[in-house]
């Protein structure tokens, strides 16, 4: 289960990797959701650089860090890939597009956003959008552990986060606890039948495979 | 200095909000009214372009932060594009800094038992928040003045059901494989804004 992307270091370009955050900035509309898409077509499918399991691990973390989503993943895929240089190289590459664009149009960019061309385009962008980020949802959902806990976590996150204005970070970190007290909870209990039932030791062996199952989903078809 | 300042407060902004994005507007509207940067309602429109232009939403309103305020430093256009530097570094830094620590971390710890725990809630909380903003962006395109936090008759006055064909279609063309090859996104984005520029444009047939 050791991780790939080490072996990597020497075959990703910064120059490749500055390229594909690049497109990904530029693509990227709204909130860095949409950009998972993206990122999964270009970073696991064709370059095979990460898994889908590693974006979801990419993902817990910036969304419990400070700092902008994509930003935080550019960074985190930067770093994993080529270092402290990849890091910085692929975030002056998500964040370039947005300054590059807002910069040259600064003085007239109200006028250029309120287009009624631009508009329309835009509506049919926002579309698209959508569509995206109900993919990296089904993409990430496939990823968790199957099983009671994890969707009743995903039901809970949800209805949380779309009808009230709870803090995202509590939401988070309740998660993070309930996780712990989960798999607390699940080994004392398999602890206590590996006491009364001694020799029944492939019950224990199925529970840690079906932990270990998930991490290997990554290739997906 | 006014860029000193700017870089500090954006670099507050960078370090204090999780979440993303909207996280950060609060803080970013206290910020500009308290600093007499802008007023309110130039933010709120702002805003609007900030989702519209391509570009993580976060990045474009700091960019537009930094022109808005480097522009009074008396250096002219320069002095603008000195203020969106300064506002994006001083926002991204903070990132790339605990990024990198927490990765390491995370690398490290991974396979701790209380980590592992720890990832078994936390996974779920965020693809809840992926499976949240998919509605939250869904109602934006649909049906604009559904407000999910306060649900009233008035959400369901405007049905852009042109958009809604459009969703519904996308879904399975983007799981279209030609020879194994999903369609890039890129495509489909560059797709959907002809689309777009077709039918709310040319035809007009915005609901």
């Amino acid at each position: 289960m050791k991780r790939k992307f080490q072996q990597n270091d020497n075959r990703v370009g910064l120059w490749t990797l500055f390229w594909t955050f690049f497109k990904t900035g530029l693509f990227t509309f709204g909130g860095g959701y949409a950009m998972i898409s993206i990122l999964e077509e270009e970073l696991v499918a064709k370059k095979k650089w990460i898994t889908t399991q590693d974006m979801l691990d990419m993902l817990v973390i910036a969304e419990s860090t400070p700092g902008v989503i994509a930003v935080n993943t550019a960074t985190g895929v930067g770093f994993r890939v080529r270092g402290v240089a990849g890091a910085i190289i692929a975030t002056i590459g998500v964040v370039l597009p947005s300054f590059l664009i807002i910069t040259a149009l600064s003085f007239f960019i109200q006028a250029f956003a309120e287009n009624t061309w631009y508009k329309a385009a835009f509506t049919g962008v926002q579309a698209c959008v959508t569509v995206l980020i109900i993919n990296a949802f089904i993409k990430m959902f496939r990823q968790l552990e199957r099983g009671w806990f994890s969707a009743l976590l995903v039901a809970a996150s949800f209805d949380v986060a779309l009808f009230t204005d709870f803090n995202v970070i509590f939401l988070i970190m309740i998660g993070g606890v309930l996780g712990i007290t989960y798999t607390l909870i699940a080994e004392a209990i398999a602890k206590r039948k590996n006491k009364s039932l001694p020799l029944k030791h492939s019950e224990r062996l199925e529970s840690e495979q079906t932990n270990i199952h998930s991490d290997n989903d990554g290739g997906d078809k | 200095m006014i860029y000193l300042v700017l870089f500090w407060e954006y670099f507050k902004v960078g370090l204090f909000t999780i979440g993303g994005g909207y996280a950060m507007l609060p803080l970013v509207t206290q910020i500009v009214t308290k600093r007499g940067w802008m007023t309110e309602q130039q933010l709120i429109e702002f805003i609007g372009v900030a989702e519209s232009t391509p570009g993580p939403f976060a990045i474009n309103l700091a960019t537009f932060v930094g022109s808005t305020v480097g522009s009074t430093s008396g250096l002219g256009v320069f002095g603008g594009i000195l203020g969106s530097l300064v506002a994006t570094i001083a926002v991204t830094l903070p990132s790339l800094i605990i990024i990198i620590i927490v990765t390491l971390l995370f690398d490290k710890f991974r396979t701790n038992k209380y980590v592992q725990g720890m990832l078994k809630g936390i996974k779920p909380i965020v693809v809840g928040l992926i499976l949240s903003s998919v509605f939250t962006v869904a109602a934006k395109v649909v049906l604009p003045n559904l407000n999910f936090k306060n649900i009233t008759s008035d959400g369901v006055s405007k049905f852009n059901w042109i958009s809604l064909i459009i969703v519904i279609a996308f879904v399975p063309i983007s799981q279209i494989r030609i020879k194994g090859k999903k369609i890039h996104p890129i495509f489909l984005i560059l797709v959907s804004a002809v689309l777009g520029v077709v039918l709310f444009g040319v035809f007009d047939l915005q609901g």
